[in-house]
């Protein structure tokens, strides 16, 4: 008889699992009693079938919608060969290729029951063909948990290793190590024959056969530890009275998946699989032995496989509260400012990460007054965001209660001092613009924005004050420039000119300068997405680094002039 | 990034060579001034000859250095930046708050 045949699933976030075709019929579908459930909206809910007759697997679309591909070829009833792609509906997001590798002298195991049943048997020859059987229905259990209900943890994963382990050795007790964050080995499961957990003293064990076993990074077998060939100075498996000891080291494999071979890239040892008995002398043969050596590989895949499933679990559920951070941050940013008639004026921030510690604010203070904000705090992340988010709400608050530009910044830069750590600082530009085109600014630290005036000529605004929130003692003092029509303020932070290319090259003020100057006639959001057009051009898709925010200010002709 | 601190007269000298930037570099400067300030050394001048990069929270290392020092009555100067460093503390502001030095002599003569 064939050792069934099976399904590889590899979906688009890199899993790969194996599910052997262990049934006469094996459905699948959308529905949860499928064997193999897959959740995209183009699967119909029972979708289709793989039969085993005669010795060979066909698949058989049972009314679907969508219908099912073969090699991409739409198929009723398709005689199924090794290596042959299959697909469900138009679900593109799970890669599914059918294994049919037969191997000779396996025997195939036909049980739709998902439980793990180990038997025990006494003889070894039977031991071996049924602990084969065990371990493929081990494999199975885990296999199918992982695809239907994602519900089980690393830990049952390692009972059931530490289980099986003692079914296919006979061994009294088995204990599961797994190295620590500091390199050290760590009791993870310990479990006598009737599936009871260990405690207290009865924790007592070779402690120096499992450290060689992890050290050395190989099997080690003891099958009678009163041998004196072993030349034991073990203290322990004397004082312990231990006949039989296997102790296999757990190693994580990480590999190449090709279609056809799996290349083992890196191989370490993170912990051992470890079984003794008092009474039976002799139960661990080579074949015992073997078999749980292949446990320990194929535990380890799977506990590496649950392991991931987890992390990605994790991960996603920490996106999305980023992602929620992200929204505030969006709404924390004016919208629909209404422009008056004498200038244009349009803005972006685009955070490096979820959020930034790049702000910014338009504030239309009277008919004729508004302030422009541009602030970049240090640091990256969430950290940076949350101050942010503090200083542009007390900006606002002080901008409309009308004080004059000096007294907000010098209390704002009160207040950050009192309120952050006190080597967090903020780099701010702000600038108030009337309606007769006096423009009014103070620049703490900040990148000196560029004014590319209507006659070509350049100048940067700034002030030479200092950094918000490191000195309580700093003064703020504001300069003022008439702006004409035509003229182009462009306020940024860093991270435009810092932007960098593969060659580790970056774009820099003068490359912004010059675009500036070249693309000064445009409207301020022609001109502002140029620049952003020009950085990511620069960068050739290399990963932002920095957060990138912008203010263009563009004067318009029709000014009225005091 | 390495530290290393000698003294020379009343004067502690930080010497720094690497990147002073975001994680441990900004924070063993910080850890360092802090030890000095224990062990009651209060004039500290930053070597800066040997950093090539400084970022944000390299500039954010330096005010709380300045700050914690200053909160002692002590004075914290600056010795050799680069030509990117001096523009940096320009563009910050730094300039009109921390005294710079072009030569080791007229720093410690300087306290």
């Amino acid at each position: 008889m064939q050792r069934p045949a099976q399904l590889k699933i590899s979906s688009q976030f890199g899993v790969t699992r194996i599910i052997p075709l262990t049934k006469p019929v094996f459905a699948i579908g959308r529905k949860a009693e499928n064997d193999l459930q897959l959740l995209s909206d183009s699967v119909s809910r029972q979708h289709a079938e793989i039969l085993y007759q005669d010795d060979a697997y066909f698949i058989v679309d049972v009314g679907s919608k969508r219908g099912t591909f073969v090699n991409d070829q739409r198929v009723q009833r398709c005689a199924l060969q090794h290596l042959d792609r299959v697909r469900i509906g138009g679900d593109e997001d799970q890669q599914i290729i059918f294994l049919d590798d037969t191997v000779e002298n396996a025997s195939a195991i036909f049980d739709s029951s998902p439980h793990l049943r180990l038997s025990s048997t006494t003889n070894d020859r039977n031991r071996e063909a049924s602990a084969n059987e065990e371990l493929q229905k081990l494999s199975r259990f885990i296999e199918v948990n992982q695809a239907f209900k994602f519900s089980m943890t690393p830990d049952d994963v390692l009972c059931l290793i530490v289980d099986a382990a003692i079914e296919i050795t006979g061994a009294e007790r088995g204990f599961l190590m797994l190295r620590n964050g500091k390199g050290d080995l760590e009791f993870k499961v310990a479990r006598d024959r009737n599936r009871n957990w260990l405690i207290g003293n009865e924790f007592s064990m070779s402690r120096s056969v499992v450290e060689e076993a992890f050290k050395q990074n190989h099997s080690v077998i003891i099958n009678d530890a009163s041998d004196p060939r072993y030349d034991l100075p073990r203290h322990s498996v004397r004082h312990l009275e231990l006949r039989s000891i296997a102790c296999i080291p757990l190693r994580r494999f990480q590999m190449s998946e090709n279609m056809d071979a799996t290349t083992v890239l890196k191989r370490d040892v993170i912990g051992v699989l470890y079984v003794d008995s008092q009474v039976s002398s002799g139960t661990l043969s080579e074949t015992s032995v073997r078999l749980l050596e292949s446990l320990a590989f194929e535990a380890t895949k799977s506990l590496e496989n649950v392991r991931l499933m987890h992390e990605e679990q994790e991960k996603k559920s920490l996106e999305s509260e980023l992602n929620m951070a992200r929204q505030v941050q969006i709404t924390l940013s004016p919208t629909g400012f209404n422009e008056p008639s004498h200038f244009g004026v349009s803005a972006l921030s685009v955070p490096s990460r979820y959020v930034g510690g790049d702000f910014y604010d338009l504030i239309p203070i009277s008919d004729d007054r508004s302030v422009f904000v541009l602030g970049d705090v240090s640091g990256k992340g969430i950290a940076a965001a949350l101050l942010a988010a503090m200083a542009q709400g007390a900006l606002q608050v002080q901008f409309h209660s009308a004080l004059p530009l000096t007294s907000v910044i010098t209390s704002i830069n009160k207040l950050l001092v009192q309120r952050s750590a006190s080597n967090k600082f903020i780099t701010l530009f702000c600038g108030e613009l009337d309606a007769h085109g006096h423009f009014t600014y103070i620049n703490a630290g900040h990148n000196p924005p560029i004014l590319a005036r209507n006659d070509g000529s350049i100048e940067t605004l700034t002030t030479r004050s200092v950094v918000l929130g490191a000195f309580d003692f700093a003064a703020y003092h504001p300069l003022q420039t008439r702006l004409n029509p035509g003229d182009v303020v462009v306020m940024y932070t860093d991270g435009v000119t810092e932007a960098v290319n593969a060659a580790n090259e970056m774009y820099g003020e003068e490359r912004l300068t010059a675009l500036v100057r070249e693309q000064a006639g445009l409207s301020a959001e022609g001109i502002k997405s140029m620049i952003l057009e020009d950085v990511i051009r620069f960068t050739q898709g290399l990963p932002q680094g920095d957060d990138i925010t912008m203010i263009v200010l563009k004067m318009k002709a029709e000014i009225s002039r005091k | 990034m390495e530290i290393n601190i000698r003294v020379s007269g009343h004067v502690t000298i930080i010497e720094l060579s690497g990147n002073l930037i975001i994680g441990r570099s900004e924070e063993s400067l910080r850890e360092a001034v802090n030890t000095l300030i224990s062990s009651e050394q209060k004039n500290l001048l930053l070597n800066l000859a040997d950093v090539a990069i400084i970022d944000s929270s390299g500039i954010g290392a330096m005010i709380k250095s300045f700050t914690s020092v200053r909160a002692v009555e002590g004075n914290f100067k600056i010795l050799k930046p680069s030509r990117m460093a001096h523009q940096l503390l320009t563009i910050t502001g730094l300039l009109s708050v921390l005294e710079i030095f072009e030569d080791e002599s007229s720093a410690i003569s300087s306290f």
